[in-house]
């Protein structure tokens, strides 16, 4: 009897095996990427005139000016700490970056300016994703 | 012709003696089986990690969350890493108490510890690419203490040029980590094995 390089059974086995596993490389590589998902709901009615509505949870704060509502993320560009709110503008606890009331970089390790969300009117609600 | 290559890889001579398990318990092929599962697992988080100082940390979440396997993949690579350095650790134990490393093995000794150096060294590279915290705040401690050593503040510049998290030194890190140390370690990895060899001792699989 010759020597066989592959048995029957090895070839069944990897001909079930294989399919299975290139299956499961191809889900690995095809992610499903998500789409924008709306981060924040909230009445506009809530949105005081000149002030500014900070959501510690989600890290957004909304304000209103000049008629344009306007949302950021609270998270620091420099390494992602959450800022601290004053009325003067935004200060990151880490390193001390400083931030004016609009987001523009004032001081510190930071360099960009505080991240924008996009804001849609849903009737009387406002949605905020990004 | 891949037979016969593979043929020519055994021994003409193994002493009896080192077939007992409880000579070397296969620590050093345990070892090398936590790094080809490191390498594969490695390769395949390649394809989804981001290399830059502000999505690295993103790029690790979606990995865990929304790539279908990718919790799995990222624990074993973790895992293995973990193993990887226990076991290497208990091999240099084995090869002290058994007096592996007197002569005719000093050579493959010393390939050994150039070993274990790259080996922590990989693991500690690999640590600051998930940008979180725990990485930022360990890279910090042992870059600082490595400009205690001597030369250490030239080091320090090499391995870390812009600062600790900076785009910079996230890719330097990163570079070395899949790359560099890598084939290094592969390299002197083909040279430790082929002395076990010549010295008639066992390797794994083979």
């Amino acid at each position: 009897m010759e020597k066989i390089k592959q048995t029957r059974r090895n070839f069944i086995a990897t001909l079930i095996a294989l399919p299975i596993a290139m299956l499961g490389l191809w889900r690995y590589l095809n992610p499903k990427r998500p789409d924008n998902p709306a981060l924040l709901r909230l009445p506009a009615a809530d949105l005081p005139a000149g002030g500014m509505l900070v959501f510690r949870n989600e890290r957004i704060a909304v304000m209103q000016e000049n008629n344009k509502i306007i949302a950021m993320k609270l998270v620091c560009t420099h390494l992602g700490c959450t800022v601290t709110v004053t009325p003067q503008g935004m200060i990151c606890p880490c390193h001390g970056s400083r931030f004016d009331r609009m987001g523009n970089v004032q001081n510190g390790p930071a360099e960009r300016p505080l991240e924008r969300l996009a804001v849609k009117q849903d009737g009387d609600m406002l949605v905020i994703s990004g | 012709m891949f037979r016969d290559f593979l043929k020519h890889l055994f021994p003409r001579v193994v002493l009896e003696q080192n077939l007992k398990l409880s000579y070397s318990f296969c620590l050093g092929g345990l070892a090398f089986t936590a790094l080809l599962l490191l390498s594969l697992s490695g390769i395949l988080l390649l394809l989804h990690y981001q290399p830059a100082a502000t999505e690295a940390y993103n790029s690790i979440i979606f990995i865990e969350e929304m790539v279908y396997g990718g919790k799995y993949l990222r624990s074993v690579h973790r895992m293995a890493s973990h193993f990887f350095l226990v076991f290497i650790f208990l091999h240099v134990l084995r090869v002290v108490f058994t007096g592996a490393f007197a002569p005719p093995r000093q050579g493959n000794w010393l390939i050994g510890c150039c070993l274990l150096g790259l080996g922590v060294f990989e693991a500690y590279t690999g640590y600051l690419l998930p940008m979180d915290q725990l990485a930022l705040w360990a890279t910090q401690t042992g870059m600082t203490l490595l400009e205690a050593f001597p030369f250490g503040k030239f080091v320090t510049a090499l391995l870390v040029p812009d600062e600790v998290g900076g785009s910079l030194s996230l890719l330097r890190f990163y570079v070395l980590h899949v790359v560099l140390l890598p084939l290094v370690t592969l390299c002197l990895c083909m040279v430790h094995f082929y002395l076990v060899r010549r010295q008639k001792g066992l390797l794994p699989y083979l």
